[in-house]
């Protein structure tokens, strides 16, 4: 076992690229997290704000509105003086000012009227006051035009305020149809598989690609099939070695919300499977490049360009039509397409199922695809080498 | 020992061995001195079943050689022109790798690992990295890892490439103590030097083809050469180079440059006669030389051209 021997020393030169891998990703998969999923998933809060309502009608509709608003703000006395209300604006002691003008409730109920709103510049809060207003005017018109009385309109739009509405999200994949957190892990996951495995694999494939080094091993008594079945027995070690690390991730970050989710074999399947992409790569990327140098750059085309183009980094939804046609023609997409399926449903319909399975099958054959191009290639200079 | 008969191997149009035949025997330290493209690590690549051949039978030990005999593999030791290690493992590493590759026991292993750090004097690099080591360290370790296994044939296929003569010297000595430990050795080299320094016989090789085997003193005896005397800063004119040439045991005159390089058959008395002939004739002259033939002087005789071409 000499030659797996080796392969594994040489690995062990790699660690600290494996390792440094390992960290960019658990960083990135902690701080993509924080910034997608939200605090609170359940709880909403209204915002109140300081606002200030100058009445220079006093009509029912004016203290109506005044009322209206005061179901959700605070609404601060403050005298009707310009200069006043901009320096409190300014000083953010209040967001809004709404100055209701003389005979606005006879101009409004009989033509169009419009208040004077100040608000601070920029402000979302102030389009949400304005957004209120307009539906507590536009209501009591309404109501008053099918016939109510203005105090009766008024009362009426007061009161439907108060109500409130019970909404039920589906729960389309048991974590509330937000996308589980071990899921973010898995998405990212192919960037951190291709690239341990093609810059350790492909330095290694160089090594032992030496046409010096191989030449030497070729004329020793260890026959050519034993090496290659060490180099073999070389490469599932580590592909299962960074497989698993990975898997380990989840379970060590995630624990339990991790190990109880049903389609806990899915993932590992489909990670299993594109573990074996990687390793295909790898294999090919070893044997068509020579140099160390440019291993960093192939290596860094290959998987960035995987990730962005195949929904690792940016989701498939938002991926433009042309991208996405391309993306098609590799494998990580293929395995993206499976973990969405995987983390936004709890049960799979057949035709999911068809769908997972075909997601397996394709990433098997683009596996199967690189190995017979490389095998190919190495072929061929075999027999012009001899 | 080795036994190499009617060798072709051709590269398209190219024959780069041309009914090549070799026989080696057993403790012998055999040269295979050519000129670069003559065919020598075409030779030892088809000798090693790297290369297949269009023509000819090689044996090994009595035994035919094929990509496939592991049990004769298992004797021979190579020593690549290119260094070929491993840039991600240490010198002790390294050299535990490449006898791993004949060698299954450990303990067996460890101690001939040892015994080739020591035989190449790289005790105090053993964790060093082939990276950090010198042109002359990296050729012996290039060396120890070809002889870890004590081979019974090792074989060099120009170890000596750019290395300093204070390495080169070393790698010598180590090649002769390997022979008088037993190994057979075939050494290929373009240095004639050196091939005369160490080999017991040598074969001189030209377009694929052996031209000349023997020892040093039977393939000088082969030519016609026994002398080379050269004469610097000397004026002749026609009549003075005709003469020179009429004198005794003269048979090749070189006027370039005003250097003359007169070839002579072996007999006495030739540079008296010559320098009588200049001092009589009043010819003025400078430095003069006189060298007995040399493995060059032998491949000039055979080829018509010098061994550097």
């Amino acid at each position: 076992m000499t030659v797996f021997r080796g392969f594994l020393t040489i690995t062990k030169r790699n660690l600290n690229t494996m390792i440094m891998y390992l960290v960019i990703f658990l960083s990135i998969c902690l701080i993509i997290q924080k910034m997608l999923l939200p605090e609170t998933d359940e709880a909403f809060e209204q915002q109140s704000l300081n606002i200030a309502v100058i009445d220079r009608d006093g009509g029912q509709l004016a203290r109506g509105l005044a009322d209206y608003l005061k179901t959700w703000h605070t609404i601060k006395d403050i005298p009707d003086d310009k200069s006043i209300l901009q320096d409190r604006l300014f000083y953010r002691e209040i967001y809004y000012i709404v100055t209701i003008p003389d005979d606005f409730e006879e101009k409004y109920l009989t033509e169009d009227a419009s208040l004077s709103v100040t608000k601070v510049p920029g402000s979302t809060s102030g389009y949400y006051v304005d957004q209120q207003i307009n539906t507590f005017l536009s209501n009591v018109r309404v109501m008053t035009a099918g016939g109510f009385s203005l105090p009766e309109a008024i009362a009426y739009v007061q009161e439907n305020t108060e109500a409130s509405s019970e909404v039920t999200l589906f729960d389309k994949n048991g974590y509330g149809s937000q996308t589980p957190e071990h899921a973010f892990m898995y998405q990212y996951m192919p960037y951190i598989i291709l690239s341990i495995l093609c810059y350790t694999l492909s330095y290694i494939m160089i090594a032992f690609g030496n046409p010096e080094v191989r030449k030497r091993m070729l004329i020793s008594s260890v026959s050519a099939r034993s090496m290659n079945l060490q180099l073999i027995l070389g490469y599932g070690v580590i592909g299962l070695a960074v497989w698993g690390i990975c898997s380990l991730m989840p379970v060590l970050l995630y624990h339990k919300s991790f190990l109880s989710d049903p389609h806990l074999p899915y993932y590992l399947v489909n990670s299993l499977l594109l573990t074996l992409v990687g390793l295909s790569i790898a294999f090919l990327i070893g044997t068509l490049v020579h140099s160390a140098e440019v291993v960093s750059a192939v290596v860094n085309v290959i998987t960035l360009g995987m990730s962005f183009s195949c929904g690792v980094f940016v989701p498939l939804d938002i991926i433009g039509k042309g991208l996405k046609a391309i993306a098609h023609f590799l494998p990580v997409y293929w395995y993206e397409i499976n973990n969405t399926l995987i983390s936004g449903n709890r049960s799979f319909s057949p035709s999911q199922l068809t769908g997972l399975y075909t997601g397996y099958a394709i990433q098997l054959l683009f596996a199967a695809a690189f190995i017979g191009i490389t095998l190919v290639i190495r072929h061929t200079r075999r027999q012009a080498d001899s | 020992m080795i036994h190499i008969e009617n060798l072709v191997k051709r590269y398209g149009n190219l024959t780069a061995l041309d009914h090549l035949n070799l026989d080696i025997q057993k403790g012998e330290v055999f040269g295979l001195l050519g000129p670069n493209g003559s065919g020598k690590t075409t030779a030892i690549n088809c000798l090693l079943a790297l290369l297949k051949y269009e023509k000819g039978t090689i044996t090994i030990f009595g035994k035919p050689m094929r990509p496939d005999s592991y049990d004769i593999k298992r004797d021979i030791g190579v020593v690549m022109q290119n260094v070929a290690v491993f840039d991600q493992m240490s010198v002790y590493e390294n050299i535990d790798y490449f006898c791993g590759l004949y060698v299954k026991n450990k303990a067996e292993r460890r101690a001939l690992v040892e015994d080739a750090i020591i035989f190449s004097g790289l005790e105090d690099f053993r964790k060093m990295r082939p990276k950090k080591l010198s042109g002359g360290l990296l050729r012996r370790l290039n060396i120890a890892c070809g002889i870890v296994h004590k081979p019974k044939l090792i074989i060099l296929d120009e170890p000596t490439v750019a290395v300093d003569p204070q390495s080169r010297n070393r790698i010598l000595e180590g090649i002769l103590e390997l022979n008088r430990q037993g190994s057979t050795i075939i050494y290929t080299s373009h240095y004639m030097e050196e091939v005369e320094q160490i080999c017991s016989r040598i074969a001189i090789i030209d377009h694929g083809h052996v031209l000349a085997t023997g020892t040093t003193e039977e393939l000088k005896k082969m030519i016609k050469t026994g002398e080379t005397i050269t004469i610097e800063a000397i004026a002749l004119d026609e009549g003075a180079l005709k003469d020179i040439l009429a004198l005794p045991h003269v048979f090749d005159i070189n006027y370039e440059e005003q250097v003359l390089k007169i070839r002579l058959n072996g007999a006495r008395h030739n540079l008296v006669r010559i320098l009588n002939y200049l001092q009589e004739h009043d010819i003025s002259f400078g430095r003069v030389f006189s060298e007995l033939p040399t493995l060059n002087d032998v491949f000039l005789e055979i080829t018509g051209k010098e061994l550097r071409d």
